[in-house]
């Protein structure tokens, strides 16, 4: 794919920033790994040999116990079938992810449901960060928690872009009577308080609908209530291209509107957009969290690091490790996205490249 | 995105400008709306208009062959080394939203401090000796000096108490008796509820002067004496100017009461605190059975919402008493080796009860698809774990419930027992509704492709980690749960409209003397016309909101026993009856009894005194029969002792003089 020379330069300039590449490169990495989480963390085996047949349990259906000669119907429990046929000493194997507890699974402490403290502090085996305020695995929540995070930022942001955008540059070149009315709508479109929409919406959407649906219905309300301080860069940067010869000359070759608005004036406007994404998401998993520390996010018992933090302001004096856990992820990844947006914005910033004034 | 916050903050303070608008319209119209009132004529054309239900008779009139009684046989409640003084400080989650008692948000969590705890009615059940009795339940004596009942005639006299006084002076007389009817049953109030129960539950009042009364029942049943000792009259002289604006006119002013306890206008520091002001010469102060309660001088409320920080306030000494019930706050956030326990400064006390208990459970609707199916049911009541969550949840401190009538003594079933947690049989049961394989996610499916799952709705917040472990267990029996964690109203109206699928709730039940069926039990509050005449079901009929029938059970057989127990004068055929009935509910299988939690557990600082029993064991929360006291002394010292590090014996105690065995 051939760049503009421009962007390449970008790009270059980019990656010359350590911090922010660094931490592009990290951010991208757990991205990436988070694709994977289900070979990392669960506790479903990643292969089992039984009467000389492999299976693989991780994706596809659940495999009763029955399959693998126990007596229930239920999922195999893997951590105990390796018990198992350890101590057969036959020749059937279980191989297990490297962290064996799913973010669902209530694990007793000491016998009952409560937070036990991380393995390296004195807690049980195999919780890395300990257990939260029902023995479920603190790094598997966080864990998964991230992955939901992030691509809800992700989603979240590639929605109220291409509506941003697509409004601010409509209202820059069109301008006059449609600018003017299309302003005054956008004004009184973000004067609706976004939290008590949510709230609104979210209790009269029918309670039917699965987990899926609702994180969607989620997304569409958060986009629809945020895409609109997007149009008022996009429409200055607009009527500043619009007014230049390329323009002018594009529209007498008789390119068509849309061709003009996003073939040669979107290009030329993008740096800014660019400079606000990673500011945009890390307001996404902001808001994200703060709603589900609110109770009105991501339905139970989606892995959340809002709802890890709830959990741990209540648990302050008794397990500070959740409070603590999901403080410090989450300072970790908005750090990370911070020095990134910091890098693009230095990076793209357009005194250092433009050709124009 | 950027824009969430700055718009949050405008529409903030938009919505201050709104509130500020209103505020002062509504000051204004209030201003003009008062204008002096008197429904004296109103009322006495009410009376004059239902000769049947206001009958004045004279003394003369009174049958000669009554038996008065005045319960003052019965052992003493309280102790006698309570100290009077003091001021007594707790905290509200929410500030009230009126000092009304009826009509809209009146019903709310500061209604026991406004009437339910503080109110003398004309006599209590006494709450330790519990027994059925001849006559019914033990009584004491509250605003009436005697009382007598008589069975054939289906009425019970009561005399009141001739130094009776309302808090602000007044007589309480016969008069304030008729005029409570005519209050509960007037449309201004804006309470269908006391509307329709005042109306339909007695037959009619008759005085006879000014200290003397009766009213007589529609039917004699086995709580006949209850039902009408257990009211209460209410202040003519205050409520002269009742009209439309009920709700504007009394809605900060407190009602004269009978009771220990008042509210004074300079103590409603409305969104932050209220006291309560402890009457001047209450006229019971001296009264036995009423002598050693209500002891503190003054009560007062502050509003914290948040749980965690009001046991902050508690741990600091801001707050005198706090609720340990749950598992984490009892063993962890307060254990007993805290060095505040150790040091003798809090005291830890177990108590348990023994009365009906809030029936927690999982209430499923049977006019759901899949749910209208017994076998579902049943197969999700053994997919059920409860003893887990007992055991790993509750630690093993609560009780499972075995039917939803339990705690009624002689009326509850003696030998049903709650279905138990078993894979196998829950397979069974979903087997023979169809469901026999299991989908790629190990949820059960039928031949129609479809699945066995549910949406599980509850508006406990503090109890959502007992769904997690219910859901994770149901999963191995091929049942998928899905949780909906809504706020407390919410999830109330979802119910009361009939909207869920399974919904994780309780009802809070009274300690009367037996369970009650039509509620929640009879077509009638499920569907309209639920049957046709020959009893084979409608199949046109109409779901019924609003009523608390949540499992929607519509079983005609059952309706002809609960009218046929409703009409009962014999308490064994009612008993039976009752047997009858819990058997066909457990075949039914709508409701899967959850837990009892058969104990309360305390905390509170040294200088908060109690009787050496603790308390009665009728006993709901440790302020509800208000036999607690502050000890100014004690409180001095123990604050001292804290600044020096002087220390106390530390005190953990039990009471199990009341807990019933498994």
């Amino acid at each position: 794919m051939a760049l503009n020379p421009l962007t390449v330069k970008k790009l270059r300039r980019f990656r010359s920033i350590r911090r922010g590449y660094v931490s592009f490169l990290v951010l991208a990495g757990l991205i990436v790994l988070s694709l994977f989480g289900e070979l990392l963390i669960n506790s479903r085996a990643l292969a089992v040999s039984y009467e000389g047949r492999l299976h693989f349990p991780t994706y596809g259906a659940n495999l009763p116990g029955t399959a693998f000669g126990l007596g229930y119907s239920y999922e195999t429990n893997y951590r105990e079938l390796k018990k198992k046929f350890e101590a057969e000493g036959l020749e059937n194997w279980v191989l297990l992810p490297p962290f064996q507890f799913n973010a669902f699974e209530n694990t007793p402490y000491q016998n009952v449901f409560k937070p036990a403290p991380p393995s390296f502090m004195g807690g049980p085996e195999g919780h890395l960060l300990g257990t939260d305020t029902t023995g479920r695995d603190i790094f598997a929540r966080l864990f998964f928690g991230f992955r939901v995070a992030i691509f809800f930022a992700l989603a979240f942001m590639t929605l109220t872009y291409v509506i941003g955008i697509s409004v601010g540059c409509m209202m820059g070149y069109f301008g006059g009577v449609f600018d003017l009315i299309v302003q005054r709508l956008i004004e009184v479109w973000s004067n609706i308080p976004f939290l008590y929409m949510v709230i609104i919406i979210f209790s009269v959407i029918p309670s039917t609908l699965s987990i899926p649906a609702r994180v969607a219905i989620l997304l569409v309300v958060m986009v629809l209530f945020s895409w609109t301080s997007m149009t008022y860069y996009m429409r200055t940067a607009t009527y500043r291209e619009k007014a230049r010869d390329y323009t002018s000359a594009a529209i007498v070759i008789g390119a068509g509107t849309g061709r003009i608005i996003f073939n040669h004036i979107l290009p030329n406007t993008i740096s800014t957009v660019v400079t606000f994404m990673p500011f945009t998401i890390v307001s996404a998993i902001t808001a994200v969290t703060a709603l589900d520390f609110l109770g009105f996010g991501l339905p139970a018992p989606t892995p959340s690091m809002g709802e890890l933090l709830k959990q741990g302001t209540q648990t302050l004096t008794t397990a500070p490790w959740i409070v603590s856990s999901a403080f410090a992820a989450l300072v970790f990844i908005l750090t990370l996205v911070t020095f990134i947006g910091e890098a693009v914005r230095e990076a793209f910033d357009p005194k250092k490249f433009t050709t124009y004034e | 995105m950027h824009q969430v916050l700055p718009s949050l903050s405008w529409s903030g303070r938009w919505l201050l400008a709104l509130a500020g608008v209103f505020f002062l319209v509504g000051c204004g119209k209030k201003k003009e709306a008062v204008v002096e009132r008197d429904n004296t004529a109103e009322v006495k054309a009410y009376y004059a208009a239902n000769p049947d239900f206001f009958r004045f008779a004279t003394p003369a009139d009174l049958p000669k062959d009554l038996e008065w009684e005045n319960g003052a046989d019965l052992p003493e409640i309280g102790s006698p080394a309570a100290k009077k003084g003091g001021t007594f400080y707790t905290f509200l989650q929410d500030y009230p939203r009126t000092l009304r008692h009826v009509g809209p948000d009146a019903n709310g969590s500061f209604r026991p401090w406004l009437l339910d705890d503080v109110v003398v009615q004309w006599a209590w059940r006494h709450p330790t000796k519990t027994d059925v009795g001849p006559k019914g339940f033990h009584f004491f004596s509250g605003l009436a000096s005697e009382w007598a009942i008589d069975k054939a005639r289906k009425t019970v006299w009561v005399r009141i108490e001739r130094n009776a006084r309302w808090s602000d002076g007044v007589p309480i007389t016969a008069d304030d008796m008729l005029f409570a009817f005519y209050f509960w049953r007037s449309k201004y109030i804006q309470d269908p509820w006391y509307n329709n129960f005042y109306t339909t539950n007695f037959a009619g009042i008759t005085r006879y002067d000014s200290h003397t009364f009766s009213i007589t029942l529609p039917e004699d049943r086995p709580d006949m004496s209850e039902r009408v000792l257990k009211l209460y009259p209410q202040p003519a002289h205050f409520f002269k100017e009742l009209g439309d604006d009920f709700l504007e006119r009394y809605q900060w002013r407190a009602v004269p009461t009978p009771g220990a306890y008042t509210i004074l206008p300079e103590d409603i520091d409305k969104g932050r605190s209220i006291t309560l002001t402890r009457v001047k010469d209450w006229w019971a102060k001296d009264k036995k059975n009423w002598r050693y309660r209500f002891n503190p001088d003054k009560i007062r409320f502050s509003v914290i919402r948040d749980t965690p920080k009001s046991f902050e306030a508690f741990k600091k000494g801001e707050i005198d008493f706090f609720n340990l019930s749950l598992a984490e706050y009892w063993y962890d956030k307060l254990p007993d080796s805290d060095p505040l326990v150790q040091a003798g400064l809090v005291q830890k006390n177990k108590f348990y009860q023994d009365f009906p208990r809030p029936t927690f459970g999982l209430w499923m609707n049977t006019s759901r698809p899949l749910l209208d199916n017994r076998e579902v049911r049943v197969g999700i009541q053994y997919a059920t774990n409860w003893q887990l969550v007992i055991d790993k949840f509750a630690r093993g401190d609560w009780q499972r419930m075995q039917t939803g009538s339990d705690g009624y003594g002689e009326f509850t079933h003696p030998t049903l027992r709650s279905r138990p947690f078993s894979i196998e049989q829950a397979l069974e049961s979903f087997a023979k509704a169809g469901f026999t394989t299991r989908g790629p996610d190990g949820v059960l499916v039928n031949a129609k492709g479809e699945r066995l799952s549910f949406q599980l709705t509850t508006g406990y917040e503090a109890l959502k980690d007992v769904l997690t472990i219910l859901r994770e267990e149901a999963l191995k029996a091929g049942v998928e749960f899905r949780i909906e964690v809504l706020d407390g109203t919410t999830a109330f109206k979802k119910l009361r409209e009939k909207q869920h699928d399974i919904s994780y709730t309780a009802f809070s039940v009274s300690p009367e003397m037996y369970p009650r069926y039509w509620e929640d039990s009879h077509s009638v509050n499920a569907y309209d016309n639920a049957f046709l005449p020959d009893g084979t079901v409608n199949p046109e009929r109409k779901l019924k909101t609003q009523t608390n029938n949540v499992t929607s059970t519509a079983l005609h057989a059952l309706d002809q026993k609960i009218v046929a127990y409703d009409r009962s004068s014999g308490a064994e055929e009612m008993k039976k009856l009752a047997f009858e009935m819990e058997e066909m509910l457990y075949e039914h299988a709508a409701f899967s009894p959850g837990q009892v939690v058969p104990f309360m557990r305390t905390g509170s600082w040294r200088w908060i005194g109690y009787p050496e029993d603790f308390h009665v064991k009728l006993g709901k929360n440790f302020t509800e029969w208000m036999l607690f006291w502050v000890d100014e002394e004690k409180k001095k010292e123990t604050l001292d002792a804290r600044r020096t590090g002087a220390t106390f014996p530390p005190v953990i105690r039990t009471y199990d003089q009341y807990k019933t065995k498994d």
